[in-house]
């Protein structure tokens, strides 16, 4: 019971910052808050709605994501797109996923992962 | 009749600063209204669908929060380690003084002794509890502003590490020896006057044992101040520390046991608690003097030994 909720802790740290780099990254293509959600949720990463939608504007606020309102459709919906700047940072933070999935497979390997 | 929908988003609304409330409010209906659409196409009644939406966004407050970018607690990490510090010393060191010194003065004003202790209970919670307040209000200014850190000396430097060589006392241990001797040698006189209607200790005292203890007491207060500037306590610690124990140990067993320490006439010179008084008064100080004197014999021989020696305060060995 413990050492699942040790883990259940130790993983949602570990997830922290990813739904950043996972949202500038699709949100290269413009797309709405729910959308995004359902997008996010089907490519695997676990994020709730409640922390999702102040992130996109806290995004916008920082010049990585702009936003539109989208009267078209029966139901305005505000489309967030990343900026030059936003994407950037998403290729700075994919480098730094991949440089640290290869450092911990690294390690895995070279101190004997056990099997 | 508003709907759920409506109370919800009011609420987490009223949080949320003002410029950005018309922007929240619509985009919040909209993901809401999204929501609720996707689980009534799986099949779900409108009702239900609300609910469990709102349900999954959760309390309209913690939201509000986030959206408006709060910090939802009073002190942070970072302060929190120097506010513990400055509330200790506060409490440990301040508070105590501050009373026993308002104490002194309303006993020296006249006060009897049920005034006494009526208005030093009164200044321990008045001004115990200004302090906490008014601390902790200027912390979380500082947390909010996040001004002023290394203007006060909150970032932590190793320059800021205490002192641990044996025999070199902290500072404010130093202190507070001083103040407990002084306040044992203005009790002393004090009792005499005021307080009580008659003296608590024996007047006939004053015509030599009471003058020495005080002289013994300054003495202390003497040893207190030589032992603080020593890098290393040697044997002559040790012996000093035992003779100034055993000067104000012995005649206080001896005036205690000749039935001379406490005044006849006063409160606890009355049949029934004398012989109690007398007798407590003995066995304290026997045990004291004993403490005293072993304790500092240990303490010396470890510091010459130079084995590990408790760090005050934190029941670690260095």
């Amino acid at each position: 019971m413990t050492s699942d909720a040790t883990l259940s802790q130790h993983l949602q740290e570990l997830r922290r910052g990813t739904v950043v780099v996972a949202s500038l990254t699709v949100l290269r293509t413009p797309g709405y808050g729910y959308a995004l959600l359902e997008t996010l949720s089907a490519a695997g990463f676990e994020v709730e709605a409640n922390t999702l939608y102040p992130l996109l504007r806290r995004l916008e606020s920082q010049g990585l994501l702009t936003s539109e309102w989208n009267t078209d459709e029966a139901r305005p919906r505000k489309f967030y797109r990343t900026t030059e700047q936003g994407d950037a940072v998403a290729t700075a933070l994919r480098t730094e996923w991949t440089r640290l999935d290869r450092a911990v497979t690294d390690l895995g390997t070279t101190t004997g992962e056990r099997t | 009749m508003t709907s759920l929908i409506d109370r919800y988003v009011f609420t987490a609304l009223r949080r949320v600063p003002e410029q950005q409330r018309a922007d929240i409010d619509r985009e919040l209906r909209a993901s809401i209204a999204d929501a609720v659409d996707a689980r009534v196409d799986t099949g779900a009644d409108h009702d239900t669908a609300v609910e469990q939406t709102l349900l999954e966004l959760g309390d309209p407050d913690a939201l509000a929060d986030r959206y408006a970018g709060r910090r939802s607690y009073l002190l942070g990490p970072e302060l929190f380690g120097t506010w513990r510090r400055v509330m200790k010393m506060l409490f440990t060191l301040v508070l105590p003084i501050v009373v026993v010194a308002l104490a002194v003065a309303e006993a020296v004003g006249g006060g009897n002794v049920g005034e006494v202790i009526g208005s030093a209970i009164g200044t321990l919670i008045t001004v115990g509890v200004h302090m906490a307040f008014w601390t902790t209000a200027v912390f979380v200014l500082l947390e909010r502003t996040g001004q002023g850190r290394e203007e006060l000396g909150l970032v932590w430097k190793p320059d800021d590490l205490p002192r641990y060589a044996e025999g070199r006392r902290v500072g404010s241990q130093l202190v507070v020896d001083l103040v407990w001797i002084t306040l044992l040698i203005a009790a002393l006189v004090l009792q005499q006057f005021t307080f009580t209607a008659e003296p608590l200790l024996d007047p006939a005292g004053w015509t030599f044992w009471w003058p020495y203890l005080i002289v013994v007491m300054v003495l202390e207060g003497a040893y207190v101040i030589w032992t603080s500037r020593l890098p290393v306590r040697t044997h002559l610690v040790t012996v000093v520390n035992a003779v100034l124990a055993l000067a104000a140990g012995i005649p206080l067993v001896w005036l205690a046991a000749t039935d001379r320490f406490f005044n006849p006439d006063g409160l606890l010179g009355d049949p029934d608690v004398h012989p109690w008084a007398t007798g407590s008064m003995i066995v304290l100080t026997v045990v004291a003097t004993v403490w005293d004197i072993v304790d500092q014999a240990r303490r010396t021989q470890r510091s010459r030994k130079g084995e590990p020696v408790e760090i005050p305060g934190t029941g670690l060995a260095i």
